[in-house]
């Protein structure tokens, strides 16, 4: 289709241009609604770059006004433009999140604010003497009461014998069985109440029923395409894409964290064996 | 959370100073502190053209109802009046300082702007009616407003052309009567200067953005605080959504602070923050909502306006008390 124009120039020329400009012609196709431009490019390093660039054509229905300004001439710096955006100044992002401030989150907040308040009106201690909002030592009814409480507490132990230390008779009754701890003395937790009970682990995993584990994904995978994919089986309360800490690319598996257990076995039914990029995803629960 | 996959504009050299969307929304006009404003298709980005002809930074610009003139102010001290269509000028108001906002009545016959309190001059607001040739040739306004010791730093038209309310560098807002020229209110609600005021879809609210780290909601009849929003850093643009007019109005903020450069989504009645977004790598300079409310754009420090198309969680969104 060139070769007129080929033929004019002198053999010379044509070897010339081929090796420093020629590049292959940019292309142009429809297929259906999708318009595809082909256009090549020189990288600095001289390397032919391939630039494929797609657009989606829309009709749209809009009032006669808008319809009449959207044929409307280019002028000023856009005036050698052709129809359609120019990628020069018209270019799409990459996807932004726009992150919504729930009222969970304000919830979770709150607390924050709150222990000082409590510190504010909670007992700092209590006292053992006069029962106040003090400091046993610090009791100003220490040496009156003190006193008579050991009297009291004489009197009621005076069947059982005489005067016999205190600590002594808690001593006595521990065997029989474990008791709440009247005094401030220390108590090792497995001769606590329910020291029986095995101790609780930290490692709790609240949402460990609505988690799904999947395999098999492709190093392109980002995860708004985990969320597109997944979104349609409920609501999802986190994703966790392995991400390679050098390349940025998907170490090929992540976690997905529904709200509801329904929702995690509708994915897993669904989207196991599910061929996704090149390659068929391997979905299941997490362990 | 919800994505949304923002066009970029890149017609700039620098950064932008304002943008409007028109009436119906199809157009974007964009005005920058290069020489040319220019005006792109909202929906998909395309570039119309630039109005070429200034030989300053151009502050402020606005369009008319019908969206066939744009109003243009700039710091080379001219004032200037475009075609649409083809982007040649209409006319040229020639000044003593900087225009640093400028607006078209609700008639889309008369145009105001502010000039600059420098170099010995006074900040004025200008007056003309575009019908009249003799006003634009002779660059004779019909009435010229004096400010009294502050800088006006955005105006607007109000209460269908009767009146005008003007935000301040003292943070003062006033509210003129247009037809004898005087002052009715004025009001100190604000602490530093306010950026930005827009109306409402109605045009009875407005909101103000102003340095003081807070943007105000206020009635524009009688100058009545009625809200305010908080943040943490100074505000540059505000805007109402015009979609939702009861309960989901939100007020969309926007900061300059090094690294803190977000768009927030206010809820208009119970001044609560529901939302934001980040997508430019400078201090946002200007915020609009599309007219149908379900698109806004952004035009920031870095040159570039950003026109944002909300998915459908935004629209989902229920504000819970």
């Amino acid at each position: 289709m060139d070769s007129p124009t080929l033929n004019s120039t002198s053999w010379a020329d044509q070897v010339e241009e081929g090796e420093l400009h020629a590049l292959p012609p940019s292309k142009t196709t429809f297929d259906g609604s999708i318009k595809r431009v082909i256009s090549y490019k020189r990288s600095e390093e001289d390397k032919l770059l391939k630039v494929v660039q797609t657009f989606k054509i829309e009709k749209r229905r809009a009032s006669k006004t808008v319809a009449m300004r959207k044929a409307w001439k280019k002028f000023g710096a856009a005036d050698s433009d052709g129809p359609g955006p120019n990628p020069a100044t018209t270019t799409v992002n990459d996807e932004i999140f726009m992150n919504f401030v729930t009222n969970k989150e304000e919830l979770n907040n709150q607390p924050e604010e709150d222990p000082l308040q409590k510190l504010k009106t909670t007992k700092m201690g209590m006292c053992r003497v006069c029962q106040g909002d003090h400091w046993t030592t610090k009791c100003p009814y220490k040496d009156t009461l003190e006193n008579l409480r050991k009297e009291l507490s004489a009197q009621e132990q005076g069947e059982a014998g005489a005067e016999t230390p205190k600590a002594a008779t808690e001593a006595g009754e521990a065997p029989e069985g474990p008791k709440p701890p009247s005094t401030g003395k220390y108590i090792p937790p497995a001769a606590r109440e329910g020291g029986k009970r095995r101790g609780e682990s930290m490692f709790t995993r609240k949402d460990e029923g609505a988690t799904i584990r999947v395999t098999n994904l492709s190093e392109d995978t980002r995860e708004s395409d985990l969320k597109d994919l997944f979104q349609p089986f409920g609501s999802i309360q986190r994703i966790f894409l392995a991400m390679d800490r050098n390349t940025q690319t998907s170490k090929g598996f992540a976690f997905i964290t529904f709200f509801s257990r329904e929702s995690a076995a509708r994915a897993i039914q669904s989207v196991s064996g599910f061929g996704y990029d090149h390659l068929i995803l391997n979905v299941e629960w997490a362990k | 959370m919800s994505c949304m996959k923002p066009i970029s504009l890149l017609g700039h050299e620098r950064s932008i100073t304002q943008i409007k969307y028109n009436r119906e929304g199809d157009l974007l006009f964009s005005s920058a502190k290069d020489t040319s404003p220019t005006v792109w298709y909202s929906i998909n980005g395309e570039r119309l053209g630039t109005f070429d002809g200034h030989g300053g930074a151009v502050w402020c610009i606005d369009v008319n109802w019908d969206s066939t003139k744009v109003l243009t102010g700039a710091a080379d001290s001219l004032c200037k009046l475009w075609d649409t269509q083809t982007g040649k000028e209409l006319a040229n108001f020639e000044n003593g300082s900087a225009v640093r906002t400028c607006g078209f009545s609700f008639s889309g016959h008369d145009v105001m702007y502010s000039t600059d309190k420098t170099m010995g001059r006074s900040c004025e607001v200008l007056f003309f009616d575009t019908r009249d040739q003799s006003q634009l040739e002779n660059n004779s306004p019909y009435m010229k407003i004096t400010a009294p010791d502050s800088k006006v730093t955005s105006a607007t038209w109000s209460n269908l052309d009767k009146e005008l309310i003007s935000g301040h560098d003292n943070g003062a807002l006033c509210l003129w009567d247009l037809k004898t020229g005087s002052m009715v209110e004025e009001i100190m609600e604000h602490t530093k200067g306010v950026n930005d005021i827009q109306l409402n879809k109605t045009g009875q609210l407005f909101v103000t953005a102003c340095k003081d780290s807070t943007s105000k909601l206020f009635n524009a009849t009688t100058l009545e605080h009625l809200k305010t929003y908080k943040t943490d850093r100074p505000v540059n643009s505000a805007a109402i959504s015009p979609l939702y007019d009861h309960e989901a109005m939100d007020v969309t903020t926007t900061s300059s602070r090094i690294g803190k450069f977000e768009t927030k989504f206010f809820h208009m009645i119970f001044e609560e923050e529901f939302a934001r977004f980040k997508g430019h790598f400078g201090p946002i300079n200007s915020v609009a909502f599309h007219p149908d409310g379900k698109s806004c754009s952004t035009g920031g420090e870095d040159g570039f306006v950003k026109i944002n198309y909300f998915d459908s969680q935004y629209f989902e969104f229920d504000f819970e008390v």
